[in-house]
């Protein structure tokens, strides 16, 4: 972790108590989707630089903290169990099986040979086969690793995604199709971070079968740099892609785009809003309950609600370090900060900080 | 745009001057102002890389052709000099040299697996003619300063018979500074076409000051800390520095440091007046002063100076004049100014 981040954890952990404080109501609002967990499970930075998994209750305190020995990235909880999986940081070399209820964890799983994880994964409905975006890294292709929980998190199979630069996968509402943030950047561990065609990338909204590994769809954004990590799905099959665009920092491209009944559209919520948002999302989330979408941007520290259906939008704010979402039940959203903040956004209100902890949310809960 | 509903208790953020808002002191200053001038300085440190790039591949070409050991040094003279044009613009991680990866083509760190040494190896190993082509399609751990420093500097491979003036090992220094000298036209090109762009754009403002946050913060923490031993292992290892074949890992944090005085304070030092910040300013450029004045005393390979703990505090004395800087620069001119670097919005993912 940078010097900088840590001083910066250290002085907050310092200014502040390390309980969470309140501010507008004392406990976390819950979830929209009443199935899973209804505390938060995220990965986080700690003030003296080591990393965790750590999940806030709905009493607002924290109810477990994981150590682990690289940063952490984003999971996904296994249906119809109390674990949750959260994956090392790209370049991933494992994920954690951790029980949600405890944060002991049950297995460490390393990549296989020449492959990373890039943060993300996903189960079946059934809960039993967990599905991982990786790269194969000399050839610098995308593939979805899957594993059998029920073996020890065996794996079982690879899809291939015939692109570069996987990044978030979800699960379709038909609970058969997967759908794919394909970045386009090409990377590799002797060189880092260091995106390596960014000329040449080409970024796409990828669906595929998740039994047979065949590629349904592939949706290109309307410009090569426009690198498509984030994706989300409402529960009448609208499929949102956000991206981070790798151009100039003057360009102001539209960020999010709408699959919906076999288009593929970019919705531009204008010059003024892309550029408060840098040219880069790091979370969207279709609310289940309503028409509307949140993104966030750490980069803009920005985050925002759009209607789905005029792409207006419907509210804004200033927000340090944000990067994740979730849909609260009832409508309204809540938004994660490398700050330790919990923040609760909706439509017609304003954003209320609901609680503080001294950590780094990484940036995505789940 | 709506603000957050923040309990007193928690609202533990500066009063920040938002960039775009009017400045306080001087209502007449334009942010363009600013970026005018970053533009005008910036511009005369790439066209200096520029200028001695080329000298360094026509010294390189010189020596090539008629070997020895005085036109070697010249060559490591001119190595050196256009290395450390480099670090002068080291800071400026966005435009033009981002285009292509042209920051990483300069200079391809860290290596922790040595990749330098092993391409350079592979290239030399047999006699194929090396090409411009074999240098475009080699990767950045081959295009740039690291690797003519392993042909000038390194060692063990100055002691092989594959080392200078060998053709071969000729062939790739020649095609390497040619690639350097050719990327550094293209910087200085691009950026002086940039202008308007770049001038323009609200957000170059924000841009330009994070990127000498984070040159100033790597310079801290990778290329001082780290092979002091001061972050991870606690070890000291002056692999862990960057140029340290050539002994200019610390001449080169000089470089930096006067980077930052001639193409970055400037214009900085202006806005934070403007935004009455005049202590901050004269605080920063203080202690940019006094890690500068610790050269040329300095200028000597960091090696010698980790094992030895009566000189190692003369690099502790320049650390913590840069520490200082970072804090002032990073922390409180950054929230004055409203700017935040944070856990996530410099993760990239």
């Amino acid at each position: 972790m940078p010097e900088l981040t840590r001083r910066r954890l250290m002085k907050a952990a310092l200014a502040g108590s390390a309980a969470i404080t309140f501010s507008g109501c004392s406990v976390l609002p819950g979830r929209a989707n009443p199935h899973g967990p209804q505390h938060y499970t995220g990965a986080i930075g700690l003030p003296d630089g080591r990393f965790a998994v750590g999940a806030v209750a709905p009493d607002g305190s924290l109810l477990w903290q994981s150590p682990v020995s690289t940063r952490c990235h984003s999971g996904c909880n296994r249906p119809k169990t109390a674990e949750v999986v959260f994956f090392e940081r790209r370049p991933g070399w494992a994920f954690y099986v951790l029980n949600s209820k405890t944060g002991v964890r049950l297995h460490r799983i390393e990549a296989a040979e020449g492959e990373h994880f890039v943060g993300h994964g996903i189960f079946s409905p059934d809960g039993r086969f967990l599905y991982a975006p990786a790269n194969r890294y000399e050839p610098g292709e995308g593939i979805v690793a899957v594993y059998d929980s029920q073996r020890s998190y065996q794996r079982v199979n690879t899809f291939e995604l015939n692109g570069i630069g996987a990044h978030q996968i979800i699960l379709h509402p038909d609970g058969q199709t997967l759908i794919v943030g394909l970045g386009g950047i090409l990377t590799h561990p002797d060189y880092g971070r260091i995106k390596l065609n960014l000329d040449t990338m080409e970024p796409a909204l990828v669906l595929m079968d998740r039994h047979s590994g065949q590629i349904l769809g592939r949706f290109r954004p309307s410009r090569h740099q426009l690198s498509t990590r984030h994706v989300d799905v409402a529960p009448d099959g609208s499929i949102y892609a956000a991206y981070q665009y790798q151009g100039p920092a003057h360009h102001l491209p539209p960020l999010v785009a709408r699959y919906r009944n076999g288009h593929y559209e970019e919705i531009d919520l204008g010059v003024s809003v892309h550029q408060e948002l840098g040219n880069y999302i790091a979370s969207i989330v279709a609310h289940p309950e309503n028409d509307l979408v949140a993104i966030a941007s750490p980069v803009g520290g920005t985050a925002l609600i759009f209607n789905s259906r005029t792409g207006e939008v419907a509210e804004k704010a200033s927000i340090e370090d944000c990067a994740g979402v979730e849909a609260l039940a009832g409508g309204d959203f809540m938004v994660s900060s490398g700050r330790g903040k919990l923040i609760r956004m909706g439509k017609g209100r304003p954003a209320i900080e609901i609680a503080t902890l001294p950590v780094s949310w990484d940036h995505h809960l789940v | 745009m709506k603000q957050l509903t923040i309990s007193v208790c928690l609202a533990s953020t500066l009063a920040a001057a938002p960039l775009m808002a009017a400045d306080a002191n001087n209502p007449e200053a334009q942010p363009a102002d600013y970026r005018a001038q970053w533009h005008s300085d910036i511009l005369t440190g790439y066209q200096n890389l520029e200028a001695r790039s080329q000298t360094l591949a026509a010294q390189a070409e010189t020596y090539c052709k008629t070997p020895s050991s005085e036109g070697f040094e010249q060559t490591q003279r001119a190595w050196r000099d256009a290395f450390l044009a480099w670090q002068r613009v080291r800071f400026v991680n966005f435009g033009p040299v981002k285009r292509g990866n042209l920051d990483w083509q300069f200079q391809f760190w860290p290596d922790s697996k040595n990749l330098v040494a092993r391409k350079a190896k592979f290239l030399l190993k047999g006699n194929t003619a090396i090409t411009p082509e074999t240098i475009t399609e080699s990767g950045v751990a081959v295009q740039g300063f690291p690797m003519a420093e392993y042909l000038l500097y390194d060692q063990d491979f100055n002691k092989s018979d594959k080392a200078l003036p060998a053709e071969h090992a000729c062939q790739l220094l020649i095609r390497v500074t040619d690639h350097i000298a050719n990327n550094g036209e293209t910087v200085a090109n691009a950026w002086g076409d940039f202008q308007k762009n770049y001038v323009e754009n609200d957000q170059y403002t924000d841009l330009t000051i994070r990127a000498a946050m984070a040159g100033i913060e790597l310079l801290e923490e990778r290329r001082l800390a780290q092979p002091m031993g001061l972050r991870g292992t606690g070890k000291r290892s002056v692999y862990s520095a960057d140029a340290w074949r050539s002994g200019a890992s610390l001449i080169a944090a000089d470089a930096t440091i006067q980077g930052l005085q001639q193409q970055f304070m400037p214009a900085f030092s202006r806005l934070l007046k403007d935004h009455e910040q005049a202590d901050l300013a004269r605080r920063i450029a203080e202690q940019l002063d006094e890690a500068h004045a610790k050269f040329p005393e300095l200028d000597r390979p960091m090696g010698p100076l980790l094992t030895n703990d009566e000189e190692f505090r003369a690099m502790q004395s320049l650390y913590v004049h840069v520490s200082q800087a970072n804090v002032l620069l990073s922390d409180q001119a950054a929230a004055a100014l409203g700017i935040v670097r944070g856990f996530n919005s410099t993760d990239g993912d």
